[in-house]
């Protein structure tokens, strides 16, 4: 997806196991800083026609 | 609402990370409230369309755990 | 490539006569100088109107998938991968098929063609070396390699993988220096630079579907551009549902596509959708080392779980 021109952070990978809380928390953590700093995601989100642009 | 809040949309593993999810709001641990869990029944259920959709709808980002 | 033709019209005639299948799967002259269309050649009658030149864009295998009769196939090297890919995938048995295999010296490119003509085309002639284009009160001539198509630049396999027949005698494989090099290219641009970049390639796009029609990678039984519930894709030409399709067909192409250049040759607004898929081949041969449709006893990369599979982008 980077190729395309998303941002990288925009997409996460993790692994975690169903014992693992502390890290799942760890990881949402760092991943909501992460995309905090990208800002709000402009490039693919669908714009549906409105009244003003129409 | 000063404060940028970023939209996440996550897709869980029932088995792994679901679980964790679970054990740690149990476990009263606190995490950051901005995602929006979807629980699949196995990483491998993932497909690309999934993300692609979340971003199309408006999502920031989209964390897939397994 | 007259010699190609003969060939395939005597291997066609023969194996027809013979019964040892009920149709062959070639190409004939098309209504413009410059196309050759598919043709299904059912007795040796038919069998005359093969033909094989520079023209021959378009996939044979495409029209495999799935069948239940005996088929002779026309196929030059990146069809062939196709054919293995194919087999590999269940969508035909080797049993039913006989491969009448084309050493490929490339493809005219169509857009290069047109380019060049001082008028309408009636007909192209190629020798291997260089390429006659005819047309009312113009004759011209240029050396193959300068109007080859973009992907015949970058093929790494001219001779049929598998075949039960061969056209002609192989032909030497192209040195290539530098496959990726449009890749490569767009890789160092910034994220922004390139979703710009996309943009614009994707502009002219219609949504006529054309590219997955050409495609024999395509043979899902519903694609997800027809999927209505749910709707993943938009029908319409907005600029976000645009993308989505070129990505999600990226997606499903990849490690499987042999980099045939039939979506581009199909495509009516002359768009560069193989940057797309060339990246997944890019990908799959630099972390995988694997290359499609080479092997019949080699799955896919994308199919096959290895321990050492790079897995960095994991947390």
């Amino acid at each position: 997806m980077e190729f395309v021109g998303l941002e990288e952070d925009r997409l996460h990978f993790s692994w975690i196991s169903s014992a693992e809380a502390v890290k799942f928390a760890d990881v949402a953590k760092q991943v909501a800083e992460k995309v905090k700093v990208l800002g709000p995601n402009k490039k693919f989100v669908k714009r549906y026609p409105t009244k003003d642009t129409e | 609402m000063s404060e940028y809040e970023p939209k996440i949309v996550s897709f869980l593993c029932n088995w792994c990370s679901y679980g964790a999810a679970d054990l740690a709001g149990v476990s009263r641990f606190q995490y950051p409230d901005n995602f929006r869990v979807i629980r699949i029944p196995c990483t491998g259920r993932m497909s690309p369309k999934f993300f692609l959709s979340a971003l199309r709808e408006g999502a920031d980002a989209v964390w897939v755990s397994g | 490539m007259d010699a190609y033709t003969d060939k395939i019209k005597e291997i066609s005639k023969k194996i027809l006569s013979e019964g040892k299948v009920d149709v062959v799967i070639g190409f004939r002259k098309g209504t413009l100088g410059y196309m050759s269309e598919p043709y299904m050649a059912k007795s040796e009658k038919e069998a005359e109107n093969l033909v094989f030149d520079c023209n021959c864009r378009m996939n044979l295998v495409n029209y495999v998938t799935n069948r239940k009769d005996k088929v002779g196939i026309v196929v030059k090297g990146c069809d062939s991968r196709n054919l293995v890919t194919h087999i590999i995938e269940n969508k035909i048995k080797r049993e039913q098929l006989y491969i009448i295999g084309v050493p490929c010296t490339g493809l005219a490119d169509k857009k290069a063609l047109l380019d060049l003509a001082e008028g309408e085309i009636t007909s192209v002639e190629d020798d291997n070396e260089t390429i006659t284009i005819k047309g009312d009160g113009f004759e011209k001539k240029v050396a193959k390699s300068d109007v080859l198509q973009s992907n015949c630049k970058t093929c790494i396999k001219r001779n049929p993988v598998i075949f039960d027949e061969l056209a002609g005698p192989e032909v030497a494989e192209l040195e290539i220096s530098d496959r990726f090099a449009d890749v490569d290219e767009v890789e160092k641009m910034s994220a922004d630079e390139r979703w710009n970049f996309f943009g614009e390639l994707l502009s002219e796009c219609t949504r006529c579907y054309a590219c997955r029609n050409a495609c024999p990678l395509c043979y899902c039984p519903t694609c997800f551009v027809d999927e209505s519930r749910p709707q993943w894709v938009g029908k319409s030409d907005n600029e976000t549902d645009v993308l989505t399709y070129h990505f999600l067909r990226a997606f499903h192409d990849a490690g499987r596509c042999t980099d045939c250049g039939a979506c581009e040759a199909a495509c009516p607004m002359d768009i560069k959708m193989r940057y797309f898929t060339r990246k997944t081949i890019k990908d799959c041969v630099e972390k995988y080392g694997s290359e499609a449709g080479m092997e019949l006893d080699k799955r896919p990369a994308l199919d096959q779980y290895k321990i050492n599979d790079p897995n960095e982008f994991i947390k």
